[in-house]
């Protein structure tokens, strides 16, 4: 019994169809409309208070920018610290995120489509992984950092970030690339590829929606960590974008509309960096097997 | 091409009978033909030999220190002097605010199955479609998690700050009998700190399903459409199972974020009121590196570390077996 | 699918390279070992010191920039190297850095038993032969960072707890002068509410400013010797310590504090406790010398400061302690074993000389400087008052979180604050430093 000829359907698809998306349509946007006021105002309003100082949030917190205040954007914008901060926490996001793509992708693959003893073992040790989060290793991790000379270090941070990055990466790769067929592993073998090659030129371009969602997540968890960074870099032209905030913090204030403006700010390279990569979380399989 | 062809022809096959029955030899379980062990050795060390490096090097061995450090009731200066055994791990696990700490963290991880799965797969389900500002849409979604979670914590602060401008809109609106203590309660701060991790973690799971969603053919849908399925049926029927091992994960890492949920919690509330709000970490946070206690603070991390694992491996036997037996999500063309 | 995904993977090992490169260049000036420090040589040589303070915003940090030139000027073989942290950073990250094979040469903390407790690492430079000629002059300042008649810390400022209250709200509420009892506080609060004005604002999140509360009472209750004894023997039994609680549990029955306490944070929020009286929203918070500075900081009302006066912790009926006592505390300096400890204890001599504690004053708001001849460049009647307050005071009692060493210390404040939240108790607050950890 199919799931097709089980389903209730309608005589009149066509019309039927029509009717249906015509009355759902206000329904979607409703709750499109829904979801953007509650994700987009709140964003709005840390965009906003970016343009009001700070005395203006706490005179009236709810009111608009008046006078609208340009200085905190434009001393950001031109300030040497952010766009050094900018190019720290880059740097860091791109090898940590480059480093858990690639070695998680390559384990992800030998946990999936390899048959070994301690292969479950092997995964139960990586998943252990994800159960340990970065806070709670933080002080063995700069001990052990200091030991090997990486203090300070841009990679001291990039490393240990890709490290605690392999689990994620791992639990969302595996069963993507179990997946795929053992047809096309077998195909591709009958035509005297090796199984790295198989790997690299035809299961990683297949794996490519859920290679991009991995390298989203850790670029953004790269790109916000802050206990790291903290801990690991000491010198301020190492600093990254969430410890550069710091300058707008005293011991007993914060200029606080200063740092909406540069967090507003902050997010900008990550934000295109998704609209640029989940055009590719399209793809995949289907157009594989079509080309 | 012609192999392909051939696949297709299969593919389309298992298609027409269902999604119930797509299932198929494990990939992984192909018999090695002529693979020679040697070559599968070598194969094995280049792929799992560096990314095991750096994990066992910069978390695996953190880990044991961690491990050795709560037998110890060090403050973090001098050396490790001061051996008590388990002692720490009697306080923790005696400790009535660690209680009330796990319990907080169970009920995050329930509320998140419970409310935000739902959420993030029917928005996932309405952002795959095509439609007019697709792009812009998943952007707008996808935002709160690009911010830092310091600054939603800030920001939140501010906008449920009594007679702030949540409570200020409630009241346009004629909504003003809804406006409670939001943080201040303590019997709410739970609940709205719950409220603040769904909006930035959403983003997380419209990612994922997302990319689970691409892995559905249309024709499937189309080919149910046309012969009469409703929507719902389509969701129900075929989106949703084959959607399975995605959830599946978002299920596994929702429920390991629940138990570490930590930075929107200690800068919103440092646990508070009374430890109203209080989750494993803040707990850690407090008792181990504030208090200079990090031999009590290494004991908690092991504890929720055991606590973690228990639920990994009774979830990888129970609810992903299905998915590593066989593949669930083939997509076969 | 034509697509190779050759070029992808070059793309992202040509990246790596690149910034293996990047990193490592721009790295090169930190290389192993820490950066921010190097082994200085005393005996006249070059000395450098590096020095972590939390300075991170002006327009402290444009005072120390000033005081660094000006020394190195007259001092030309020592350089010093500025490395702000964020002040979050010394409570949590001095151990580690303690731990390191290179600690800062000079770190910013905060005395009593928390720099008691830093001296375990065996890495804090007793200063004592060093300052010997000038640390009288600094008065019972430097007291609170001797350990065992050692001076490993040197303050550069004082703080003192005390009422700021706005002096137009009070004027509209027909109260003429402030209340120098609890009793007459508590009339005063009841005058307010009756103009529809919240009588004091609490910073309840962050849990210290309700330890404020309870500590003063405990000061106006105890005699100086059973709070000294308290503070050294991590120890509260005296009987003294429960009638504070009594005294808090009646002043909280009349609802002294805004609506929603719990949730409000002290500082660093337009929305906090600091904000509210800045903002008139309440009329009085019970706060240190650098609410003014927070405060105008929070709010577009350009006269605030006039706005804002000062007057001490009223006194307790039938309280064993010196109603002239109060709550303070300071902000200070240690040097490690590896700094060039003459050149560094003449830096820091030089951060207390007149001249720099005055543009301290002046220019940075410090409400009260270190140094007592500084104390003339004080403008704001305000901070004036406070200043006289704490000179005059019988006994400056160093916050009990500070004065005790800081994991008991961390833990009274959790239980005060639980107590404020209507979930706590007696015993709790008196048994949360007894035991090492209480959960």
């Amino acid at each position: 019994m199919t799931v097709l000829s089980a389903a209730r359907g309608r005589g009149h698809a066509d019309t039927a169809a029509r009717r249906r998306t015509w009355i759902t349509r206000p329904g979607t946007y409703l709750v499109i409309l829904f979801v953007l006021a509650i994700t987009l105002v709140p964003m709005l309003y840390l965009i906003l208070s970016g343009f009001r100082t700070t005395g203006q949030l706490g005179s009236n917190p709810n009111g608009l920018p008046h006078p609208w205040v340009w200085s905190n954007y434009a001393s950001i914008l031109e300030s040497a610290v952010f766009w050094q901060a900018v190019l720290n926490s880059a740097i860091i996001a791109v090898v940590a995120t480059a480093l858990a793509m690639v070695l998680g992708s390559m384990a992800a693959f030998a946990l999936s489509r390899y048959t070994f003893r301690g292969r479950d073992g092997l995964f139960l040790l990586f998943t252990a992984g994800l159960l340990f989060p970065l806070n709670t290793a933080a002080l063995p991790l700069f001990l052990m950092l200091q030991k090997i000379g990486m203090n300070d270090n841009l990679f001291g941070v990039a490393l240990p970030e890709a490290a605690f990055s392999l689990p994620v990466t791992i639990v969302i790769l595996r069963p993507f690339m179990r997946a795929i067929p053992g047809e096309l592993e077998d195909a591709a073998t009958v035509d005297g590829a090796t199984r790295i090659r198989f790997f690299v030129r035809i299961l990683l371009p297949l794996s490519r929606p859920a290679l991009i969602t991995v390298g989203i997540l850790a670029f953004v968890t790269s790109w916000n960590t802050y206990l790291l960074p903290l801990i690991v870099l000491s010198t301020p032209s190492h600093f990254t974008l969430p410890l550069a905030v710091a300058m707008f913090q005293s011991q007993y204030s914060t200029d606080t509309a200063r740092v909406f403006a540069y967090t507003a700010l902050s997010m900008l390279p990550a934000l295109s960096i998704f609209v640029f990569a989940q055009r590719y979380l399209v793809g995949g399989l289907v157009g594989a097997i079509r080309g | 091409m012609a192999r392909a062809e051939s696949t297709q022809d299969r593919g389309a096959a298992r298609l027409a009978a269902g999604p119930e029955i797509i299932s198929g030899p494990a990939a992984a379980g192909a018999p090695p033909k002529q693979r020679s062990a040697r070559r599968k050795r070598i194969e094995l060390a280049i792929l799992l030999g560096p990314p095991l490096i750096l994990f066992i090097g910069f978390v695996f061995v953190p880990m044991i220190f961690a491990i050795w450090y709560s037998l110890y009731n060090w403050n973090g200066y001098g050396p490790l002097s001061d051996f008590i055994g388990l002692q720490n791990y009697q306080g923790v696990v005696t400790g009535s605010v660690f209680h009330q700490a796990l319990l907080h963290n169970i009920i995050i991880a329930v509320l998140s199955v419970v409310i935000q799965l739902p959420i993030s797969i029917g928005l996932a389900l309405l952002l795959n479609r095509r439609m007019r500002g697709q792009t812009a849409l998943r952007l707008a979604v996808f935002t709160p998690y690009v911010l830092s979670q310091a600054t939603t914590a800030v920001m939140w602060s501010m906008l449920l700050s009594h007679g702030g401008p949540v409570d200020s809109l409630l009241k346009s609106v004629g909504l003003a009998a809804l406006i409670h203590f939001w943080l201040a309660s303590t019997s709410l701060v739970l609940y709205t700190l719950f409220f603040v991790v769904t909006w930035q973690f959403i983003g997380f799971g419209i990612v994922l399903l997302l990319a689970g969603l691409q892995g559905i053919p249309p024709e499937l849908r189309e080919a149910a459409a046309i012969d009469g399925a409703s929507s719902w049926q389509i969701t129900r029927r075929i989106m949703l199972p084959l959607l399975g091992p995605t959830i599946r994960i978002w299920i596994f890492l929702a429920v390991i974020g629940s138990l570490q949920l930590f930075d929107i919690v200690w800068i919103m509330t440092l646990g508070g009121p009374a430890n109203a709000s209080q989750t494993m970490l803040t707990y850690l946070y407090f008792n181990g590196a504030e208090r200079t206690q990090f031999g009590y603070g290494a004991t908690v991390s092991v504890v929720l570390f055991i606590i973690s694992f228990v639920f990994a491996l009774a979830y990888q036997r129970y609810a992903l077996r299905r998915d590593t037996a066989g593949a669930l999500t083939r997509a076969v063309g | 699918m034509r697509r190779s995904p050759k070029p992808v993977i070059v793309a992202i090992a040509v990246t790596a390279a690149a910034a293996t490169i990047a990193a490592c260049s721009s790295s090169s000036s930190g290389t192993s070992a820490g950066s921010s420090s190097s082994t200085s040589s005393s005996a006249g040589g070059q000395v450098t010191l590096s020095w972590w303070n939390n300075a991170t915003a002006d327009p402290l940090k444009g005072v120390w920039v000033s005081a660094i030139t000006a020394f190195q000027t007259a001092h030309p073989n020592v350089t010093i190297q500025n490395v702000p942290h964020q002040n979050e950073f010394f409570k949590t990250n001095m151990p580690i850095a303690l731990k390191s094979n290179n600690p800062p040469d000079i770190y910013q903390q905060w005395g009593g038993g928390a720099e008691a407790t830093q001296i375990q690492s065996g890495k804090l430079a007793d200063l004592t032969q060093y300052v010997s000629g000038w640390i009288g002059t600094l008065g019972k300042a430097a007291a609170g960072w001797q350990v065992n008649g050692k001076q490993y810390g040197v303050p550069y400022d004082q703080h003192v707890v005390g009422f700021w209250y706005r002096k137009d709200l009070f004027a509209k509420a027909g109260i003429t002068t402030p209340p120098t009892t609890i009793p007459e506080l508590e009339s005063d609060n009841a005058k307010l509410k009756a103009h529809g004005i919240a009588p004091i604002g609490l910073g309840g999140q962050a849990q210290w400013p309700d330890a404020f509360w309870w500590e003063y009472f405990a000061v106006r209750e105890c005699s100086t010797s059973v709070i000294q004894q308290g503070m050294t023997a991590s120890n509260m039994s005296a009987p003294c310590f429960s009638k504070a609680t009594k005294d808090l549990t009646a002043f909280l029955a009349t609802n002294p504090f805004e609506p929603g306490f719990n949730a409000v944070a002290a500082q660093s929020s337009p929305t906090s406790s600091a904000g509210m009286l800045a903002n008139g929203k309440v009329a009085m918070e019970l706060q240190g010398d650098w609410e003014p500075g927070e405060a105008k900081g929070d709010t577009t009302d350009k006269s605030i400061d006039s706005k804002l006066g000062w007057f001490a912790f009223p006194a307790v009926p039938g309280g064993q302690g010196d109603p002239s006592s109060v709550l303070g505390g300071g902000d200070g300096w240690s040097c490690t074993t590896g700094a060039a400890e003459p050149a560094c204890a003449q830096f820091l001599q030089y951060i207390d000389s007149t001249e720099v504690q005055k543009q301290l004053v002046t220019q940075a708001s410090i409400g009260l400087p270190a140094n007592p001849a500084a104390e003339s460049a004080i403008t704001s009647p305000a901070v004036k008052a406070a200043a006289q307050a704490h000179d005059t005071a019988a006994y400056v009692a160093v916050y009990f979180d500070q004065a005790l060493p800081t994991n008991p210390g961390l833990a009274l404040d959790a239980a005060i604050a639980n107590f404020f939240a209507g979930k706590g108790s007696n015993s709790a607050i008196i048994n949360s430093v007894s035991s090492s950890s209480g959960h």
